[in-house]
């Protein structure tokens, strides 16, 4: 029981006011509930329900400041409510995945942070090695392979063989081919991405990275992918 | 297999599709209100809704795939939405009190933003009157309590014992008749 708390709290609510925190019970939860509801359900000329153009205003420019690339934490500086840091940790993780932006950079609003190369895996040290023979990669089929140094699928698409890598961009899991639903899964946090690498499905916060794809050749019936030595041989 | 992109080389450029948003200031043009009464509709003020509607955006707008058709940038819009409002809850009573649905109206539609209206008139018609009375004065018009207590004709003590326990009994018919 917190009476104080919660009448405190329905307080604030009538009054337009940000409510204060404090641990309600089962029931004290169900009554702000309600309350909120009643708020909620508040029509006409109250405007409160609908965003203020201040607000949309403001927002839009932080938003650009984000999107051109300014440091979140000095964005920050002059915004001092309790999610400072919950938005300074998005932020973070937004531009950790940078490279998502290769579909931005295409309409071009994104020069700066634009690793149009992170979308292709070209390691410093490669050669061409075999992945399948040509006869093992039939249009439509996906097949796995494991170099030692990088594992992947490599696909037909008109005639002409793909590669993706198989590893997820979130946490290094290993994915494997739902041939069903044409995706690759990840075992480990129901992200799914489309055989070309692009991100279907996830339930992280921030988007993943697609998945890199890897350069491929057929050379006399036989898929090569451009690949480091395997670890165990170095070259 | 459907890509359509060139087998080796750079990364190919793909298209947009034609029902996509060209860039994020189109995505936000388009998406900023929903959001925000979506969130409003779930903590009644607009202080916070303002702070969870500035928490989606900036967290979602970055690793958005432009790509995408808006049917999906909604999507993925309202699921962020869903996820700072759940941290909201936790990191201020601990608890869930309202929540995002999963829904198959589109995240723009008057369904999928707030089922408030229609709840609070059912909960209303099974109050006696006088507590409807003071609910709808309060919350619904905004009165103060002292404007509250003269339309009912009662002192501002008897009004803010009326509200709470009108409130209290609101709360139970909502959660289903729970005492």
């Amino acid at each position: 029981m917190n009476a104080r708390g919660l009448r405190r709290y329905v307080d604030d609510l009538l009054r337009g006011r940000r409510p204060k925190p404090f641990t309600p019970d089962d029931f004290e939860a169900a009554q702000i509930r309600t309350a909120i509801e009643l708020r909620a359900a508040r029509q006409g000329a109250d405007v409160a329900a609908a965003p203020r153009q201040e607000f949309l205003t403001d927002l839009h420019r932080r938003l650009a400041e984000q999107m051109a690339g300014t440091p979140p934490a000095a964005a920050q500086k002059q915004h001092t409510t309790r999610r400072q840091v919950i938005v300074g940790t998005s932020a973070a993780a937004a531009a950790a995945v940078a490279a998502v932006s290769i579909d931005r950079a295409v309409i071009g609003d994104h020069p700066t942070e634009a690793p149009v190369a992170a979308g292709e895996l070209t390691p410093n040290n490669g050669t061409w090695q075999r992945v399948a023979a040509s006869s093992e990669v039939p249009d439509g089929r996906m097949h796995a392979f494991d170099l030692g140094s990088v594992s992947g699928f490599v696909r037909r698409v008109d005639g002409k063989p793909q590669a993706v890598s198989g590893v997820c961009t979130h946490q290094g899991c290993r994915l494997w081919f739902d041939a069903p639903d044409d995706r690759l899964r990840c075992p480990c946090h129901s992200t799914s991405f489309a055989p070309g690498g692009e991100v279907l499905t996830h339930q992280l916060p921030i988007s993943p990275k697609p998945l890199p794809t890897l350069m491929v050749r057929e050379v006399d019936g036989v898929i090569e992918v451009f690949a480091p030595p395997h670890p165990d041989q170095p070259a | 297999m459907t890509a359509r992109n060139e087998p080796v080389g750079p990364r190919p450029l793909r298209a947009v599709p034609d029902d996509g948003y060209t860039d994020w200031d189109a995505v936000y043009q388009d998406n900023a209100t929903w959001v925000y009464r979506t969130l409003f509709a779930r903590v009644g003020n607009r202080a916070d809704a303002e702070d969870l509607t500035t928490e989606v955006f900036l967290a979602a707008l970055r690793p958005m795939r432009l790509t995408a058709s808006v049917a999906e940038v909604r999507a993925y819009l309202r699921a962020t939405a869903r996820t700072v409002l759940a941290a909201h809850w936790r990191e201020t009573l601990g608890r869930q009190i309202t929540s995002i649905e999963d829904i198959e109206q589109p995240a723009d539609s008057e369904e999928a933003i707030s089922t408030a209206p229609q709840r609070v008139a059912q909960v209303l018609d099974r109050l006696p009157d006088r507590y409807r009375q003071i609910l709808e004065s309060r919350f619904l018009q905004g009165n103060s309590i002292k404007q509250s207590a003269a339309e009912l004709g009662i002192s501002v003590a008897n009004a803010k014992v009326l509200q709470h326990r009108a409130l209290r009994l609101a709360a139970q018919v909502n959660d289903g008749g729970r005492p």
